[in-house]
């Protein structure tokens, strides 16, 4: 290793210890700590209305859902179209409980960061039972596989009277040190609850994939025989991927219960399933910075094309359907033309930026 | 010196100059309201008219000065597309906003919201009547009779006018979801109450375009009258195979044939434009005074759509009306507050609106809330289908639905 320890020139890996740091130097420590540290104070510095503090918890609540998703797809290359149903499990798990001892339980208000543990748990459990059929099919039918899993959900919410058919299940407030969270407080709380859990849940993805167990991930992905001649177990590793995807969707779906103080089964359809699916693809399969990217472009996209819609709305007065039909159609569109001409996603803009300051000011 | 005087003169002019353009406009107060429902995508056919309604009447007090004292009503129309997460969202922009009252749209929205509208205090005017949003809930005012109170009084229409000495064989053919079981579950407490039919089949309907198979089975049953409460397409559906199959009865309960009846969401001038003559003989409960009735409150409600250049369509929708009604609930306790010498502020128009008492024109009846009542138009009428219009044949409050309301 070279001794300046703040720039990559010049530095090479003489251990797998070194390989294996978080930080390569210490500019890219300063700089996530600089970015961290901005993430959790810029709410201190200034006002924001809780109509923005909304979308943000969203986009934060997304970017747990798709970590789990990217897990699952991008690096054990293992389809999925029920990803909402593993969020609503979670979801519907915090709802549970509020139906059988009461939203207003010290449970649900006081130990909420167990209910939220419990949740991804039981994320995790639907995960690996959903993920036997992979010990057998892969691609397409294992898309279709959980598409079932996905139908089931919705069907055996909307029917039960447990769960309220798909209506709204209350969720109380949250209580903190200083006593429950008022409604000023929400959702910045709820900021700050989330983006504690995105950090937390990120280094523990970015760890988990140097170790034995993400390294098999990869190999399962890339060539599931050759993993099994290796010693590897491929089908058990698919089953512990499609649990660790259902633990992280869990836990999203409980912060959903608790930002939105209710459950209801419309957060949860294959609509939901196929924007998660759009994020982890648009993010950037199998990159760590892509779970990020995902989320924040297309809820950005959605906001922006709900306006568009809207306003269309409002002048094609006499052709609502056409208004109606423009929200799918420019955001498919978008979508599309995004796969075709960056496939890699935005972490491989994020990869370009990165390479070229890296070596600026030199173009190779 | 004459420079002097003549920039003197010349400050006066601008001052009276900017006071004159300027007073007029601050002289009113402008009364912040919101309203969140599907202009566009699911149930826009309902949305779209309601918006309509409510945007028109809301010009029209501005315009007319119908508050006084120049003030006026702002109230944003955001299109929710039938998204509760995107209604919350809205929600909170508004009270961001400082509205006094929020127009609301669809049952699952409303029902994601109930907690936060008790938490907040405000005022809330929905345009979803199912009866849970009043329940355990002081802030929502439905502005008519509930979908329960349609379907039990359709099901006390049945007993009533039912010929021969047996009980009524009903059929009910729903929304599947929470919003089409409501008035069922409702329904059948009523019978328990004593209200004399018998539900022989519960129909959730999919997204099938073809009932011939339940229709079939349905008349093999014995089952006479089939109430509907869902939107309008699938009664469309169901109504074009009914007379496709011959099975549409030709008067009222006719033996071997299906009477069909529905609550508001299933009938209007929609249902005749998309099931044609196959609605002839529909009956349909609604609290709202139709276009087709030709009397005062329709001529003054086909005004208001002429005065802002509505199509027939929209200007004939009970969904327009509805919305109308919307408007004026949330304007009448504005100017009710004024009168009173009240500050215009949530709290105050919460007092006003439990006080409230007056005649819509798009009304079947009027509207009137208390202190524990938060149904404003109590009165149904219903109409039936008959010339390819819907004509009024009685008007009518159930007895029933309280005391189902009582066991509660």
């Amino acid at each position: 290793m070279s001794q300046n320890r703040w720039l990559a020139t010049g530095n090479f890996f003489t251990s797998y210890k070194q390989e294996q740091r978080t930080f390569f130097t210490h500019l890219d420590r300063t700089i996530f700590t600089c970015f961290l540290v901005i993430l959790f104070g810029w709410p201190l510095l200034f006002e924001i209305s809780n109509k923005y503090m909304l979308v943000l918890d969203n986009i934060l609540i997304a970017i747990v859902a798709v970590m789990g998703l990217n897990l699952l797809l991008g690096f054990a290359g293992l389809i999925s179209i029920g990803h909402a149903a593993f969020v609503g499990i979670g979801a519907y798990t915090v709802a549970s409980v509020c139906q059988v001892i009461g939203e207003n339980h010290v449970i649900v208000t006081h130990f909420w960061p167990v209910l939220i543990v419990l949740a991804g748990l039981m994320g995790a459990a639907f995960g690996a039972f959903v993920g036997l059929p992979a010990l057998r099919l892969k691609h397409l039918y294992l898309a279709i596989a959980t598409l079932s899993f996905q139908m089931i959900f919705e069907w055996f919410i909307q029917f039960m009277s447990f769960f309220n058919q798909g209506q709204t299940i209350y969720v109380g407030r949250a209580h903190w040190l200083t006593g429950q969270v008022g409604r000023s407080d929400h959702y910045l709380f709820w900021y700050y609850i989330i983006l504690t859990i995105v950090v937390i849940l990120g280094f523990g993805v970015r760890n988990l994939l140097k170790t034995k167990y993400g390294r098999c991930l990869v190999a399962v992905r890339d060539n599931d025989r050759a993993a099994d001649a290796m010693g590897m177990n491929p089908g058990l590793t698919k089953v512990y991927a499609f649990a660790l995807a259902g633990f992280f969707a869990g836990v999203a779906g409980a912060l959903h219960a608790y930002l939105y103080r209710g459950v209801g089964f419309d957060s949860f359809t294959l609509h939901h399933s196929v924007a998660y699916l759009a994020m982890a693809i648009v993010g950037g399969l199998g990159t760590l910075n892509g779970i990020f990217w995902g989320p924040v472009a297309i809820k950005y996209l959605d906001l922006q094309v709900e306006q568009f819609s809207e306003l269309a709305g409002h002048y094609l007065t006499y052709a609502p359907n056409v208004a109606t039909a423009l929200k799918p159609l420019s955001f498919g569109l978008v979508i599309v033309l995004f796969l075709m001409y960056e496939p890699r996603g935005i972490a491989n803009w994020w990869r370009i930026v990165k390479s070229y300051t890296k070596l600026w000011p030199f173009r190779y | 010196m004459k420079s002097k005087t003549t920039l003197i003169f010349n400050v006066f002019l601008v001052i009276v100059f900017v006071f004159a353009f300027t007073l007029p406009a601050s002289a009113g107060k402008t009364y912040k309201l919101g309203m969140s429902l599907a202009i566009t995508g699911p149930t826009s056919d309902a949305g779209n008219p309601y918006a309509k309604g409510a945007e028109d009447w809301f010009k029209f007090v501005n315009e007319t000065d119908y508050l006084g004292d120049g003030d006026k009503i702002d109230c944003p129309i955001r299109d929710d597309q039938y998204k509760n997460d995107v209604t919350k969202r809205f929600f909170e922009e508004f009270l961001d906003d400082g509205i006094l009252i929020f127009l609301s749209y669809a049952t699952g929205g409303n029902l994601a919201l109930k907690r936060d509208f008790e938490e907040v205090q405000i005022p809330v005017i929905p345009a979803s009547y199912h009866e849970g949003l009043i329940v355990d809930a002081n802030y929502t005012f439905m502005p008519v009779a509930t979908y329960s109170e349609n379907a039990v009084g359709l099901a006390e229409y049945v007993m009533e006018n039912h010929k021969g000495g047996d009980t009524p064989q009903v059929a009910f053919f729903i929304h599947p979801s929470a919003f089409g079981r409501g008035p069922l579950e409702d329904t059948q407490k009523a019978i328990a109450e004593g209200l004399n039919i018998e539900i022989v089949e519960v129909v959730e309907h999919g997204t099938d375009l073809d009932n011939t198979a339940m229709l079939q089975r349905l008349v093999s049953k014995d089952v006479q009258y089939v109430i509907c409460h869902t939107v309008q397409t699938p009664v469309a559906t169901m109504l074009t195979d009914a007379q496709r199959l011959g099975v549409t009865a030709g008067s009222f309960g006719e033996k071997g044939k299906l009477t069909f009846l529905g609550a508001h969401y299933t009938g209007g001038s929609d249902l005749i434009a998309l099931a044609g003559t196959a609605t002839e003989g529909y009956l349909w409960a609604d609290s709202y005074n139709l276009t087709s009735e030709n009397n005062e409150g329709a001529k003054k409600q086909l005004e208001l759509a002429a005065r802002y250049g509505r199509d027939d369509k929209a200007a004939n929708s009970h969904n327009y009306g509805a919305g109308i009604l919307a408007a004026q609930i949330a304007t009448e306790a504005i100017k009710m507050a004024k009168e009173t010498g009240l500050k215009v502020t949530r709290e105050n128009l919460y007092i006003m609106l439990q006080k409230m008492n007056f005649n819509s024109f798009v009304a079947a009846g009027p509207v009137t809330y208390s202190d524990t009542e938060r149904i404003g138009v109590d009165v149904q009428n219903i109409y039936v289908a008959q010339d390819g219009v819907f004509k009024k044949i009685q008007s009518f409050e159930s007895k029933y639905i309280q005391k189902v309301r009582a066991g509660r």
